[in-house]
C-alpha cells in the first residue's frame, strides 16, 4: 500500500513537469496548428543552459528558471519568426519535417560542443528526500512540482485575464476570424512559440538535477509530449495538464509493478489506444 | 530490339532514351567491381544501393500515396531481426531467412496499417512513430528473444549455394555489391511498374485528395494497405540486407526513430513522389555523411588552407566533424524544406524550365 | 416506370442539430431533379447522405431498389451513382488527363482503355486540348468542367452535381447548362444543386425545395415559382 501510494505521489510530482512540456506543445499547436518535433530538443537546450549556469556561475537550477524563461522565450520567438512562419500554410508533413530538421540541428550542435557524454548536475539536494506521514518524497521532485504549479497558475491567469492572453486564445480558436478582428496573428504566433519554448526549457531546467543530461535526451521528451497532448486533446491546456499527470502516474506505477523497461511501452500503447478510441483526447473537440 | 523498346515506351510512358540511359548506367555498375577493387569504394556503393532501396520503398507509401510514415524503422528492423535471428539461432541461411522476414513484415504491416490508416495527416505520422517505438522497446526488453540492448552479432555467413555449387562465400564485398545492385534495380523497377499501373493512379489520387478519390470508386483502406505492403516488404529486404552486410544489429541501429527519419530524408532531399528522387537523395546523403565520418572534409579544409591542422579550429574540426553528419542532415532538411520543397530534383527541374522560358 | 432513387424520410443530426429532417422524394430515370434552398438548407448534407459520406441518422436511401444506407462512397460509385463537390477537388499534382483517367479506372483495369474513355470525356467538356496541363493550375471554370468530366468517366447512371455553376461567368454557366442537357440526352439521371434560379428553372424537370433541413415543396418549375410557401421562405428573401 505504501509502495503504491509512494509511486502515485512521485508520479503526480513528475507529472507536473510533464504537464509543463505538454502545455508548451499544445499552445504551439493550438495557435499555429504546427506539431513541433523539436520540442524535446528545446527542453534539452534548457537542460544544458541550466547545467552551464550551475557549473560555471554556481546558479542553483531552480533559480536558473528565471533566466531560462526569458532566454528561451526569445529563442523560440526567433525560431518561429525565421523558420516556422514561412511554413504556416504548407503541408503538415513538411512542417513536421522542418521541425525535425531544426531538432537535429539543435541536438547535434550540442553534441559538437559537449560531446555525447552524459552529464550529471549534482546539487546538495539531488538525492535527498523528505518524509511526509511515512512516505518519502524526493526533494527535487517536490520543489519542481511547486514551481510547476506556480508557473501553470500564472499561465492560466495570463491566458484568461489579460488582453494578450485572450488574443492568443482567440487566434487558437479561429485564426482567420481573429485576424479579421484586428488581432496581430503573426505576433501571437511568435508569442505562442516563445511561450511553448520557454515552458519546455523550464521543464528541462527543473528535471536537470534528477536526469542525465545529453544531447539526444530530447527525442524521448518529444514523444512524451505528443502522448501527453494527444491524451489531453490537442490544443487544450487543461487537457495537457491532465495528460501530463496521467502519464507521470502511469510511468511511475508501471515502473514499480511491471518493470522500468516496459513502462515506456505502456505509455505508447496508451497513446495508440487514445488515438484510436478517443481521437479528440480527453478534453478536446473533434479534429477530423 | 527497337520494337521491344517501342513497346515498352508505349505501354509504360517511358521514353526510349531513358531506357537506353538506364542500360548504359546498369552496364557501368555491373562492371564497376572489375575495375575498382578498393573495398572502401565498394562499401560506399553498397551504402548507396541500400539507401536507394530504403528511399524507393518509402516513396511508394509516402511519396505516391501521401501517407507520411515516420515509422519505417519498424519494417526495416523486423526484417533485419528475423533474418539475423534465423541465421544465428536456427542456422537458416539469410537468402531464405529474408523471405521469412518479409512474411513477418507483411503481418506486422497489416497490424500497423489497421491502426494507423484510421488516422489522417499529423495524427497518422504520430501513430506511425508510436508503433515503431513500441517495436523498438519490445526488442530492447525481450532479452531472451532478441538479446536486448546487446544486439546480435553475425558469427559466420554460410556460403550461398545453388544445388552443390557454391555461388559465393561472402568473403569480400563484391557479392554484397551485386546483391545490393540487384535489389536496388528490382525496387526501382517495382516502383516504375506500380507508378504506371492502375495502382499508381489510385495511390496518387489518394495522396492528392482522399475524399475525391473515395467518391471516384477508390477503396481507401484497401489501397493504402496495398501501398503499405509494397513499401514494407521492400523495406524489410533492405533491413535483411543491412543486417547481413554489417553483421551486427541492435535496436538503436535498426529500429530507432533515427532510421525512420533518415528514410524520409532520402526522399525529401531528392524529391518526393518521383522515381529518381530517392536515387538523387542517396547520391547527396551517402557520400556526404561518409565524407564527414571519415574526416575527408576536414582533410579537404586543411588542404585548401582554409584552416591549419594545428590551430584551435583545426583541432576542433578534426575531432568533431566526424560526428557532424547528423547536423548536416538537419541543415539539409531545413534548407530543402524551405527553399526546395520539391527536393533537389524538383529544384533542378524548375531551374531548367525557367531557363528554357528565358531562351524561348 | 420505377424510381431510380427513392429518398425515404431521411434525417441527419449533428449533435442536436438537424441538418436534414424527414426528407422524402423519388427520382425517375432520365430526369433532372433540381435541388434548391437557401444557404444552410441541408442540400449538401443530403448529397452526403445519399452518396455514403455519412449514413443518414434516420430513414433510408434506395438506389435502383437497393438500400444504400451505410454503403461506402467507393461502392456507391461502383453501383453507378456519382457526385461532384461544391468546392472542387482536383487532384492538383496530376494532369487533367490523369484526373479523368482515375475516374475511368472505376470501370476498367486497363490504362489504355481508361485513357481512351478519359479523352472522350475531355472532348465532351471541350477540354481535350488541355489534357497535359496540371489540374492544380486550371482556372475555376475549367476546374468545374474537369470535375464533371472526371465523374462522367465513372459511367454513372445517376449523377449528383453540387453547384457546378458556382463562381462561373454567364458564358461558362451557359456552357455547363448545355453540358447538363447533353448528359441528359445520353440517358443519365441527374440531381442538380444550384443557386442560379434561371438556370435551374430551365434545366429541371422537377424541383425539390429544402428549407432548414426540411422539404418545403416539390413540383415542376412552374409549380415551384408559383408556390406561396417557397416565395415566402426563399424566393421572397431574394426578390
Amino acid at each position: 500500500m505504501t509502495v503504491l501510494l509512494q509511486s502515485l505521489i512521485s508520479g503526480i510530482l513528475i507529472g507536473g513537469v510533464y504537464a509543463l512540456i505538454g502545455i508548451g506543445l499544445t499552445i504551439i499547436f493550438g495557435v499555429m496548428r504546427v506539431i513541433n518535433f523539436a520540442h524535446g530538443d528545446i527542453l534539452m537546450l534548457g537542460m544544458y543552459l541550466t547545467y552551464n549556469l550551475f557549473t560555471k556561475l554556481g546558479i542553483d537550477p531552480y533559480v536558473s528558471v528565471l533566466i531560462c524563461i526569458p532566454v528561451m522565450f526569445i529563442y523560440g520567438g526567433l525560431l518561429q519568426k525565421i523558420f516556422i512562419n514561412r511554413m504556416l500554410g504548407a503541408l503538415p508533413q513538411n512542417q513536421i519535417l522542418l521541425t525535425i530538421g531544426l531538432g537535429l540541428i539543435m541536438s547535434n550542435t550540442m553534441m559538437l560542443i559537449y560531446t555525447s557524454d552524459y552529464k550529471i548536475l549534482t546539487t546538495s539536494y539531488s538525492s535527498s528526500s523528505v518524509n511526509v506521514a511515512g512516505i518519502s518524497v524526493s526533494e527535487p521532485l517536490a520543489i519542481s512540482f511547486l514551481i510547476t504549479a506556480a508557473i501553470t497558475t500564472a499561465l492560466y491567469w495570463f491566458l484568461m485575464k489579460t488582453d494578450t492572453g485572450q488574443a492568443i486564445r482567440a487566434t487558437a480558436q479561429d485564426r482567420e476570424a481573429a485576424q479579421l478582428m484586428g488581432i496581430n496573428v503573426k505576433w501571437m504566433s511568435i508569442l505562442a512559440f516563445g511561450m511553448g519554448s520557454a515552458l519546455a526549457a523550464t521543464a528541462g531546467a527543473l528535471i536537470s538535477p534528477t536526469y542525465y543530461i545529453f544531447p539526444q535526451v530530447g527525442s524521448t521528451f518529444t514523444l512524451k509530449a505528443f502522448v501527453i497532448t494527444v491524451l489531453g486533446g490537442m490544443g487544450s491546456i487543461v487537457g495537457a495538464t491532465l495528460g501530463g499527470i496521467i502519464i507521470g502516474v502511469a510511468e511511475s506505477v508501471g515502473a514499480v509493478y511491471i518493470s522500468s523497461g516496459w513502462k515506456d511501452v505502456i505509455v505508447f500503447v496508451l497513446f495508440i489506444l487514445v488515438l484510436l478510441f478517443k481521437p479528440a483526447g480527453l478534453m478536446g473537440k473533434s479534429r477530423m | 530490339m527497337r520494337t521491344l523498346l517501342k513497346k515498352l515506351s508505349d505501354n509504360r510512358g517511358i521514353s526510349p532514351v531513358t531506357i537506353c540511359l538506364w542500360i548504359v548506367v546498369l552496364a557501368g555498375l555491373a562492371v564497376f567491381p572489375k575495375f575498382v577493387d578498393s573495398p572502401y569504394a565498394l562499401h560506399i556503393m553498397i551504402l548507396l544501393f541500400l539507401s536507394t532501396i530504403m528511399g524507393e520503398s518509402w516513396n511508394i507509401l509516402g511519396g505516391y500515396t501521401g501517407q507520411y510514415s515516420v515509422g519505417h524503422a519498424a519494417y526495416f528492423g523486423v526484417g533485419a531481426y528475423t533474418t539475423m535471428m534465423l541465421m544465428q539461432y536456427k542456422q537458416i541461411p539469410p537468402w531464405y531467412g529474408m523471405w521469412v522476414g518479409a512474411a513477418v513484415v507483411v503481418v506486422v504491416a497489416l497490424v500497423i496499417g489497421s491502426i494507423c490508416f484510421r488516422l489522417r495527416g499529423p495524427y497518422f505520422v504520430l501513430a506511425s512513430i508510436a508503433v515503431a517505438e513500441i517495436l523498438r522497446l519490445v526488442a530492447m526488453n525481450l532479452k531472451d528473444f532478441t538479446n536486448g540492448a546487446e544486439g546480435i552479432l553475425a558469427t559466420e555467413i554460410p556460403p550461398f549455394k545453388i544445388g552443390e555449387t557454391v555461388v559465393t562465400d561472402f568473403l569480400s564485398k563484391v557479392p554484397f555489391y551485386y546483391i545490393g545492385l540487384v535489389f536496388a534495380v528490382v525496387t526501382i523497377i517495382v516502383t516504375v511498374l506500380v507508378q504506371h499501373s492502375k495502382l499508381g493512379y489510385y495511390f496518387q489520387a489518394i495522396r492528392e485528395d482522399q475524399d475525391a478519390a473515395h467518391s471516384l470508386g477508390i477503396n481507401l483502406a484497401f489501397h493504402k494497405n496495398v501501398a503499405l505492403l509494397f513499401s514494407a516488404v521492400l523495406t524489410s529486404m533492405a533491413g535483411s540486407f543491412y543486417a547481413i552486410y554489417i553483421g551486427f544489429i541492435d535496436p538503436p541501429t535498426v529500429l530507432a526513430l533515427d532510421i525512420s527519419v533518415q528514410i524520409v530524408l532520402i526522399c525529401i532531399i531528392g524529391g518526393i513522389g518521383t522515381i529518381y528522387g530517392p536515387v538523387v537523395g542517396s547520391l547527396v546523403l551517402v557520400p556526404l555523411s561518409e565524407a564527414l565520418r571519415s574526416n575527408l572534409i576536414a582533410q579537404g579544409i586543411f588542404k585548401l588552407g582554409l584552416a591549419s591542422e594545428e590551430s584551435a579550429v583545426g583541432i576542433f574540426l578534426k575531432e568533431h566533424l566526424a560526428h557532424a553528419h547528423a547536423l548536416i542532415y538537419g541543415i539539409l532538411v531545413v534548407v530543402v524544406i524551405l527553399f526546395m520543397p520539391d527536393g533537389v530534383l524538383g529544384f533542378v527541374k524548375k531551374l531548367f524550365t525557367a531557363r528554357k522560358r528565358e531562351n524561348a | 416506370m420505377g424510381a431510380i432513387l427513392e429518398i425515404k424520410h431521411v434525417s441527419k443530426f449533428f449533435g442536436g442539430l438537424a441538418a436534414n429532417s424527414d426528407v422524402s422524394f423519388d427520382m425517375t430515370e432520365g430526369m433532372i431533379m433540381g435541388l434548391i434552398g437557401p444557404n444552410g438548407a441541408g442540400k449538401t448534407t443530403l448529397f452526403n447522405c445519399i452518396t455514403g459520406y455519412y449514413p443518414p441518422s434516420r430513414g433510408e436511401v434506395l438506389f435502383k431498389g437497393m438500400k444504400m444506407n451505410g454503403l461506402e462512397p467507393n461502392k456507391v460509385c461502383k453501383l453507378g451513382m456519382a457526385r461532384t463537390w461544391q468546392k472542387v477537388r482536383p487532384l492538383a499534382k496530376m494532369s487533367v488527363l490523369d484526373n479523368v483517367m482515375v475516374g475511368a479506372l472505376c470501370r476498367t483495369n486497363s490504362l489504355k482503355v481508361a485513357r481512351d474513355i478519359a479523352m472522350e470525356q475531355l472532348k465532351v467538356v471541350r477540354m481535350d486540348k488541355k489534357a497535359d496541363f496540371l489540374a492544380g493550375g486550371l482556372p475555376i471554370g475549367e476546374r468545374k468542367k474537369l470535375e464533371v468530366a472526371r465523374v462522367l468517366a465513372t459511367k454513372p447512371v445517376l449523377l449528383l452535381l453540387d453547384e457546378v455553376m458556382g463562381g462561373l461567368n454567364p458564358a461558362e454557366s451557359e456552357e455547363i447548362i448545355q453540358l447538363i442537357l447533353e448528359i441528359k440526352k445520353a440517358g443519365v439521371t441527374q440531381m442538380v444543386i444550384e443557386h442560379d434560379m434561371k438556370a435551374i428553372m430551365r434545366i429541371s424537370d422537377r424541383i425539390v425545395v429544402l428549407n432548414s433541413g426540411e422539404k418545403l415543396a416539390e413540383g415542376n418549375p412552374q409549380e415551384i415559382v408559383t408556390n406561396q410557401a417557397v416565395i415566402d421562405a426563399y424566393l421572397g428573401s431574394e426578390h
